[in-house]
């Protein structure tokens, strides 16, 4: 894919529903795509020096926004990564779905990557089109080993812990875990 | 003043001229950013990678879905451009890389 290539992410999360609508969402990953490149494309900077005439500087509508992004996206490998779209809300969820369809349709060089809850997959095999692979999630038991290792290492309380109790505390977890 | 004390000042002349036309394109920049979004990831992402332990979630930048995905090799039904995992919560989907 070359060593150039733009990455830009976006985290959903329940506390702050006024961030993501579609418009903000992809407008921050225009933002993530500009600020890697030396020069600002020419018709991003027109865009803006319109806007700027105008009283506090309107911002760019979410149809523009994609254009831009599938511009950009056209010349360079772009990944764009979302995680957790399940707690995006519903009718913004769709409406951005179909935003990424757009892009993906005129950019081959882009890329979406998207993390979430299994319920949504439906709308995403929907909205994608024939365009998303899925793949589960699970921990594997050597990520867990891995994880209570490092969480051991980290123990504020080292000499309430010997190499019996760290054993048991690894065996357990890792026994309940493997039954969910 | 003679000729060349003169040429002296255009040349220093132009160099503040010039490091005054790259600030004006930084400032520019910085604006044009700062309009096109006012949302910070990046801390939301330095903070989920300082927190994610080496080592763990590997494993699926071997799986075949992400290696077709990454260089846009059709699997299946699908034509690869776009990758969804799933899972429930608190599985570590937001810490895979």
């Amino acid at each position: 894919m070359g060593g150039n290539a733009a990455v830009a992410c976006f985290y959903f999360d329940f506390a702050t529903p006024e961030e993501q609508s579609p418009a903000t969402i992809l407008g921050s990953v225009l933002r993530q795509v500009v600020s890697g490149i030396d020069e600002v494309p020419e018709r991003i900077a027109k865009a803006f020096r319109d806007r700027e005439k105008v009283i506090g500087g309107q911002r760019l509508a979410l149809d523009e926004i994609v254009e831009f992004i599938q511009d950009m996206s056209s010349s360079r490998s772009t990944f764009i990564c979302i995680d957790a779209l399940d707690e995006c809300a519903a009718g913004h969820r769709v409406k951005l779905l179909d935003s990424l369809h757009q892009i993906l349709q005129m950019s081959p060089s882009a890329r979406v990557f998207i993390t979430g809850r299994p319920h949504i997959r439906g709308e995403i095999d929907t909205h994608l089109a024939k365009r998303a692979t899925t793949r589960s999630i699970t921990p594997t038991n050597n990520d867990i080993l891995t994880f209570l290792r490092a969480k051991l290492r980290d123990d504020t309380m080292p000499d309430a812990m010997d190499e019996r109790l760290e054993e048991e505390i690894i065996e357990n977890i890792t026994e309940t875990v493997s039954e969910m | 003043m003679s000729l060349r004390h003169i040429n002296d000042n255009i040349n220093s002349f132009n160099s503040i001229n010039n490091v005054w036309n790259n600030c004006t394109v930084a400032d520019e920049k910085s604006e044009i950013l700062a309009w096109l979004s006012p949302l910070e990831p990046r801390i939301r992402h330095q903070d989920i990678q300082t927190r994610r332990v080496e080592g763990v979630g590997d494993w699926l930048l071997q799986t075949q879905e992400y290696r077709n995905w990454l260089s846009g090799i059709r699997g299946g039904e699908s034509d690869g451009s776009a990758l969804f995992c799933y899972g429930g919560p608190g599985v570590g989907k937001t810490y895979i890389r």
